[in-house]
C-alpha cells in the first residue's frame, strides 16, 4: 500500500493524516452505521438494540432531539476540518456547535435521517463519531498545547494516535462494563486532567534517561469522584499497548456490571484495592508482553513523523511589549496577558481563543466563528487548531508578530475575550436546557456569573480561578475539580445548587468538598461573590491564588464567610 | 486463510453451506454409530436419507442400527444377478428379523445385460464394465432421489480409508454418512455377538467380505478381509462408493429450523442444553456448566462421551485450563449482548490456551456483534433472533472490512503497520 497518498489535500505537516487504510476503516464504519440507522428507521432494530450501536457512533437521544458527538482525536483539527464542522452546523443543525470537556464537538439538533450523510461529510475530511459514547474506549484526550508547549517532555500526540488506532472498534473491548476514558500528557504540568480519567498517562523519564509513561488508573468524576492511582511508574513506549490491553482485560472481566453506577474502573480499583488490581494487571501483562502488540520503534517513528513540527520561519528576534500594548489598548493587553501560552520555539506563542464571552453559553461556537477560526489557523497557525478540555479553541503556533492581526479578527467575531483561566472562563455542561439527565440548568448559571464578574479589572484582581458547573451528579462539567464547583441538584421539585471548594484537576489533584447547603439559582452569583471577596481579603498578596489560599486556610473560614456561622 | 469462516467472504456458495455438516465431524463420540445415524435421520436429512446394503458378511450390524433408528428407512440391495444363493436368503432373514419394511432390490437393465454380458462372463474379462452395468447404472436413478446415503464403510478396511469421517460430502453436494467409520473388525464382531445378530451363512465358511459370487473368494487368516473380493484383479473399490453424479436434491431444505450457525450454514446441533441433575458419568452431548464441571471433575473426566463446556460471564475459564482438550465444544454465554465478558473468554481460549475445538456464542447473539465475535475466535453461533438469522443467511453482516488491532491466533499482522493493522 502506498503511504500518504491523501497528503496532497493537506497544506502542511503537523497532524496525523489518513492513508488508504484509515480511510477504508472510516468509510466501512460509516457504511455500517448507515445500515444500522436504516434498520432502526425501518423498525427492524428496536430502540434497545439500536441504543448501544448509535452510542458507539456518538449519537445520543437528548431532551429535545438526537445529539451527535463528533470525535476530535486528541483535540487536534485542521482548518479544513473546522470548516467542515461549520458547514455541518449551518446545513444540518441550527448554526452552532458545542465544544465539550472531552475536546469533542456536539451538535444538538441533527435529524436521524441526516446522520449517515453527516458522517459521510465527516469522513471526507477524515473525521468520524466513532466511540465518542457507548461503553467502549472513548476518544483519547490530551494537553491542548501538545507539540507546542515549552514545558513538554515529549509530544503525546503520536502515542495518542497509536492508542486511537488500537482502541478503534476493538473487538474485545466494545462492550465494557461502562465507558472508558484515557487521557495522556507529555508535560509535567498536567493540563489534561489525567488523574481524573480511567487511565491517565503521563510522560516520564526513567533512571537511564529514556522516556516512557507513568500509568495512572481508576480516576474519574461522576457521582463517585476518585483521583487515579499510580499503577506503574514507567512503561516504555514499546510495551504501552500491551500494558493498556492488560488493564482493559482485567476491567472487562471483573469490572462490576450489576450496577451501572459502580461499573467504572475507579470502583473496581477502589473495592479491590490498587495492589490486587495491580497484581492482576501485571500477571496479564506478563502473558501478553512482548507479543503482537509490541510497538516497534520504526512504527513510532513513522507516526511521529506525521506530527513533525511545522517548518517554523525564524522569528526568534520578534518580541512583543505587553506593558506597552496594555497602555495603548488595555483589552489587547489583557488578552496578551491571559490567552497566550509559552511556545517551544521562540518568537511564537499558543493562542487560546475564548469561547466564554460574557453572557454566552460556554463552549458554543457559531458556524461563522468556526469558519473565522479556520481561516486564522490557515493563515497564522500552520493550519493547526486545538480544542481544549476547558471548552476553548487554540491556535497553537502563532508568530508573535501576527498576534495583533489575529486579535483583530477575533475581536470582530466575538472571540477575543481575554479571560483564559480567569473567573469567567468556566467549564459548563449542557444541563437542563439540553440534557435528559439534568437536575438543573447550568448554562444560565454560568451566564449570570459571567455578568456579575464581567469587569476586566475585577477579573484581573481575582486572578486564576476555575469555576466548573454540572447540571447533575454525572459531572460532565467537572465541578468536582473546580476551585469552585457548582452542582445542580433537585430538592423538593426545585433546582438547587451545591457549592464545592478546593477541587483541582492538575498534577496536584484534589476533589472539591461540598461546603454547606445549596442555593437557589438567583443566589448563586452572590454566593460566589462572597467567597471571592473573602479570598481577596485573606490572601497573602496577589501571588497567592484562590486555590492556594483555600489550601492554606482550610474549609471552615470560607464556610463561615458564606453562611455566616462556623 | 485460517480465519474461522462464520460468514464466507464472498457469496455463500451452496456447497459451502452443505459443508457445514462436515463441521460436525469430531463432535460425535467415535463409537456412537447409532447417535450419528439418529442425528442424520432426524436432523440432517429427514426423509431424504437411504442406505445401499450388500447384505454381506457384516451388513447386519449397520442394518440392525438402521432398524433401531428408523425401520422405514429405504434400504436398497443391488441384485446384480451374480449373488450367492445364501446372500439372497440372508436378505430375507434380516428383513424379517429386524422388521425392515422398506427394502428394495435394484436390478440391472435387462437390455444392457443382453447387450454387454450375454454370456454372463463379463466379470472375468472386464469386471469394471460388469460392475458398471450391474451396479453403477442401475443405482444412479435411485441415488438421484436422495440427499444422502448411509454407508457401512470403516476406516480400517483399506489403506485409503484411514481418514474416513462420520460425514462426507460428495462432489455433487450429497452427504455420505459413515456411522461405522471408527469400528474395527473386533468391534463389529462384538456388536454382532452382543445383539445376537444372524450371521451371513457363508461367513463361517471363511468368507469375510462377501460380494457377487464370481468375485468373492475366501480370505486367509490375517489377510485384509476385502482381499477376498476381486482377488487378483487389482480392483479395490466398487464404483458405487465413489461420488454419485446427477442432480442434487438440496440437503439443506430441512435446515431452516436449525439454530447452530457454523462454517457458513445453519446446521443441526448434536448438543443439547444441560439439565439439572444429569449424572456426570452419563452425560453426553451437553454443554456442562463450568461450576458443575469443577464440582464433578473426576466423573466428567472419566465419562467417555462427547461433552461441551458452558462458560457464563464472571466464570473463569482458567479454572478448567488443564481439561479444555476434553471438550468438543465450548459455549460462551452472552446473557445480554451488552455484556462483553465473553469476548475476553474467547480470546483466552484461542490465544492463550490454543483451544482448537468449537467455540460457540450462545444467548443474546445479534448481527451487530457477530463480526467482533468472529474476530475474538468464535467459530460457531447459536442464533434465534430472526433478523440476525436472515442477515447470516444472506451474508450481509454489518462488518468493517479492515481493522487496526491484531486479535486472535489467525489475525497475523499484515502490511505496513505491522503491529496493528490488517485487512479482514
Ligand atoms: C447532553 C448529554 C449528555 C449526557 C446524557 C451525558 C451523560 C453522562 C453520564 C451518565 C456521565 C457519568 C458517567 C459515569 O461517571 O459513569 C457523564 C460523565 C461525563 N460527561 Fe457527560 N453527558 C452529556 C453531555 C456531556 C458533555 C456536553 C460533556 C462535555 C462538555 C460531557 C463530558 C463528560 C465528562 C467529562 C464526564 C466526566 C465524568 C467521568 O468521566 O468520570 N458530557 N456524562
Ligand atoms: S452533568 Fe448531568 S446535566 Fe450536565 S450534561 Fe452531564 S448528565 Fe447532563
Ligand atoms: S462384483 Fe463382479 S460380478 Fe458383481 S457386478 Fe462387479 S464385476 Fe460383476
Amino acid at each position: 500500500m502506498g503511504r500518504r497518498t491523501t497528503a496532497s489535500i493537506w497544506k502542511t505537516t503537523g497532524m496525523y493524516r489518513y492513508d488508504e487504510f484509515d480511510a477504508a476503516f472510516v468509510m466501512g464504519r460509516t457504511a455500517q452505521f448507515a445500515d444500522q440507522v436504516k434498520r432502526r428507521i425501518s423498525g427492524e432494530l428496536s430502540e434497545d438494540q439500536f441504543r448501544p450501536l448509535r452510542l458507539m457512533n456518538g449519537l445520543y437521544l437528548q431532551l429535545h432531539a438526537y445529539m451527535l458527538r463528533i470525535a476530535v482525536p486528541y483535540g487536534t483539527l485542521s482548518s479544513k476540518q473546522m470548516r467542515k464542522l461549520a458547514h455541518i452546523a449551518r446545513t444540518y443543525d441550527r448554526g452552532y456547535g458545542h465544544f465539550t470537556t472531552r475536546q469533542n464537538i456536539q451538535f444538538n439538533w441533527p435529524k436521524l435521517k441526516d446522520i449517515p450523510v453527516i458522517l459521510e461529510e465527516l469522513a471526507s475530511v477524515e473525521m468520524h463519531a466513532i466511540q465518542t459514547s457507548g461503553n467502549c474506549i472513548r476518544n483519547v484526550t490530551t494537553d491542548q498545547f501538545a507539540g507546542a508547549a515549552a514545558d513538554e517532555i515529549i509530544d503525546p500526540r503520536p502515542v495518542a494516535e497509536i492508542i486511537r488506532q488500537w482502541s478503534s472498534l476493538h473487538p474485545e473491548f466494545s462492550y465494557l462494563p461502562r465507558k472508558f476514558k484515557i487521557a495522556i500528557t507529555g508535560s509535567p504540568n498536567d493540563r489534561a486532567a489525567i488523574r481524573f480519567h480511567d487511565i491517565g498517562l503521563q510522560a516520564a523519564v526513567n533512571a537511564s534517561g529514556e522516556t516512557g509513561w507513568e500509568v495512572w488508573v481508576g480516576g474519574g468524576l461522576g457521582r463517585t469522584p476518585m483521583i487515579a492511582k499510580l499503577i506503574n511508574s514507567f512503561v516504555p513506549h514499546e510495551h504501552l499497548l500491551a500494558y493498556l490491553e492488560s488493564i482493559m482485560r482485567v476491567y472487562n472481566r471483573y469490572g462490576r456490571r450489576d450496577n451501572k453506577y459502580k461499573a467504572r474502573i475507579k470502583i473496581l480499583v477502589h473495592e479491590e484495592g490498587l495492589e490486587s488490581i495491580k497484581g492482576q494487571v501485571e500477571a496479564e501483562f506478563a502473558e501478553v508482553r512482548g507479543g503482537v502488540l509490541t510497538l516497534p520503534q520504526e512504527e513510532l517513528d513513522r507516526i511521529t513523523a506525521y506530527f513533525a513540527p511545522p517548518d517554523f520561519a525564524d522569528r526568534s528576534d520578534d518580541k512583543i511589549d505587553v506593558a506597552y500594548e496594555s497602555i495603548i489598548d488595555p483589552a489587547f493587553g489583557r488578552w496578551l496577558d491571559n490567552n497566550l501560552h509559552p511556545h517551544r520555539v521562540s518568537g511564537y506563542s499558543s493562542v487560546t481563543v475564548s469561547l466564554k464571552p460574557v453572557g454566552g453559553a460556554p463552549g458554543d461556537a457559531t458556524d461563522v466563528q468556526m469558519d473565522v477560526v479556520a481561516d486564522l489557523a490557515e493563515q497564522f497557525s500552520y493550519d493547526e487548531l486545538r480544542v481544549t478540555h476547558e471548552q476553548n479553541l487554540v491556535l497553537p503556533h502563532v508568530a508573535v508578530r501576527d498576534l495583533r492581526a489575529v486579535y483583530d479578527v477575533l475581536v470582530a467575531n466575538g472571540l477575543a475575550e481575554g479571560n483564559n483561566n480567569l473567573i469567567t472562563d468556566m467549564i459548563c455542561c449542557p444541563g437542563l436546557d439540553f440534557c435528559a439527565l439534568a437536575n438543573a440548568r447550568s448554562i444560565p448559571i454560568a451566564q449570570e456569573i459571567s455578568h456579575k464578574f464581567a469587569s476586566p479589572e475585577r477579573q484581573k484582581q481575582i486572578g486564576d480561578l476555575k469555576i466548573k458547573i454540572s447540571g447533575c451528579i454525572n459531572a460532565c462539567g467537572h465541578h468536582h475539580v473546580g476551585h469552585i464547583g457548582i452542582l445542580g441538584v433537585e430538592k423538593k421539585g426545585g433546582e438547587l445548587y451545591q457549592i464545592t471548594l478546593g477541587g483541582d484537576a492538575t498534577e496536584h489533584a484534589s476533589v472539591g468538598k461540598i461546603i454547606g447547603p445549596g442555593f437557589e439559582a438567583d443566589q448563586v452569583p452572590g454566593a460566589i461573590e462572597k467567597l471571592v471577596d473573602f479570598y481577596i481579603a485573606q490572601r497573602q498578596g496577589e501571588g497567592e491564588t484562590f486555590l492556594e489560599a483555600y489550601r492554606r486556610l482550610g474549609e471552615a473560614p470560607f464556610k463561615e464567610a458564606l453562611y455566616g456561622t462556623a | 486463510m485460517g480465519l474461522p469462516k462464520l460468514a464466507p467472504a464472498q457469496a455463500a456458495h451452496d456447497k459451502l453451506k452443505a459443508l457445514g455438516i462436515l463441521a460436525l465431524n469430531g463432535m460425535f463420540d467415535e463409537m456412537d454409530a447409532v447417535g450419528v445415524l439418529r442425528y442424520a435421520v432426524s436432523d440432517v436429512l429427514p426423509g431424504d436419507l437411504a442406505i445401499v446394503s450388500s447384505f454381506g458378511a457384516d451388513s447386519a450390524v449397520l442394518l440392525h442400527m438402521v432398524a433401531q433408528v428408523d425401520p422405514s428407512m429405504p434400504v436398497y440391495f443391488l441384485e446384480t444377478g451374480k449373488h450367492f444363493r445364501e446372500t439372497l436368503d440372508y436378505v430375507e432373514t434380516l428383513k424379517r428379523q429386524f422388521g425392515l419394511i422398506n427394502v428394495h432390490a435394484i436390478h440391472p437393465n435387462p437390455n444392457d445385460v443382453a447387450r454387454f454380458d450375454p454370456n454372463g462372463d463379463l466379470w472375468e474379462t472386464d469386471p469394471d464394465s460388469c460392475c458398471h452395468i450391474r451396479k453403477t447404472e442401475p443405482l444412479e436413478p435411485v441415488t438421484e432421489q436422495y440427499g444422502g446415503w448411509v454407508t457401512g464403510r470403516k476406516r480400517y478396511q483399506t489403506v485409503e480409508r484411514g481418514v474416513l469421517p462420520h460425514f462426507e460430502l460428495t462432489s455433487d453436494d450429497r452427504i455420505k454418512v459413515n456411522p461405522l467409520a471408527y469400528f474395527s473388525d473386533a468391534d463389529v464382531i462384538e456388536y454382532r455377538q452382543k445383539h445376537n445378530l444372524p450371521e451371513h451363512p457363508l461367513y463361517a465358511k471363511g468368507y469375510k467380505s462377501i460380494g457377487c459370487a464370481p468375485c468373492t473368494s475366501i480370505v486367509a487368516e490375517g489377510e485384509d478381509p476385502r482381499a477376498g473380493r476381486w482377488r487378483g484383479l487389482n480392483k479395490k473399490e466398487c464404483g458405487i462408493h465413489y461420488d454419485f453424479s446427477g442432480a442434487i436434491a438440496n440437503p439443506m431444505t430441512a435446515a431452516n429450523r436449525h439454530t447452530l450457525w457454523k462454517d457458513g450454514a445453519f446446521i443441526a446441533d448434536p448438543f443439547r442444553d444441560w439439565e439439572e441433575g444429569t449424572n456426570p458419568s452419563e452425560a453426553r452431548y451437553v454443554h456442562v456448566p463450568l461450576p458443575v464441571f469443577l464440582a464433578n471433575r473426576a466423573e466428567f473426566l472419566a465419562n467417555p462421551h462427547p461433552l461441551g463446556l458452558l462458560v457464563s460471564p464472571g466464570e473463569k475459564i482458567e479454572d478448567a485450563e488443564a481439561n479444555l482438550s476434553r471438550f468438543a465444544s465450548i459455549a460462551i454465554r452472552f446473557p445480554a449482548f451488552s455484556d462483553g465478558r465473553g469476548y475476553s473468554t474467547a480470546r483466552l481460549l484461542a490465544e492463550r490456551y490454543k483451544f482448537a475445538g468449537e467455540v460457540r456464542a450462545v444467548g443474546d447473539v445479534l448481527q451487530d456483534q457477530i463480526p467482533l465475535m468472529r474476530r475474538c475466535g468464535f467459530n460457531a453461533l447459536v442464533v434465534v433472533h430472526e433478523p440476525t438469522r436472515q442477515a447470516l443467511i444472506e451474508n450481509r453482516l454489518p462488518e468493517v472490512a479492515v481493522f487496526y488491532q491484531p486479535v486472535g491466533v489467525t489475525e497475523i499482522p499484515l502490511g505496513t503497520r505491522p503491529f496493528l493493522r490488517r485487512v479482514s
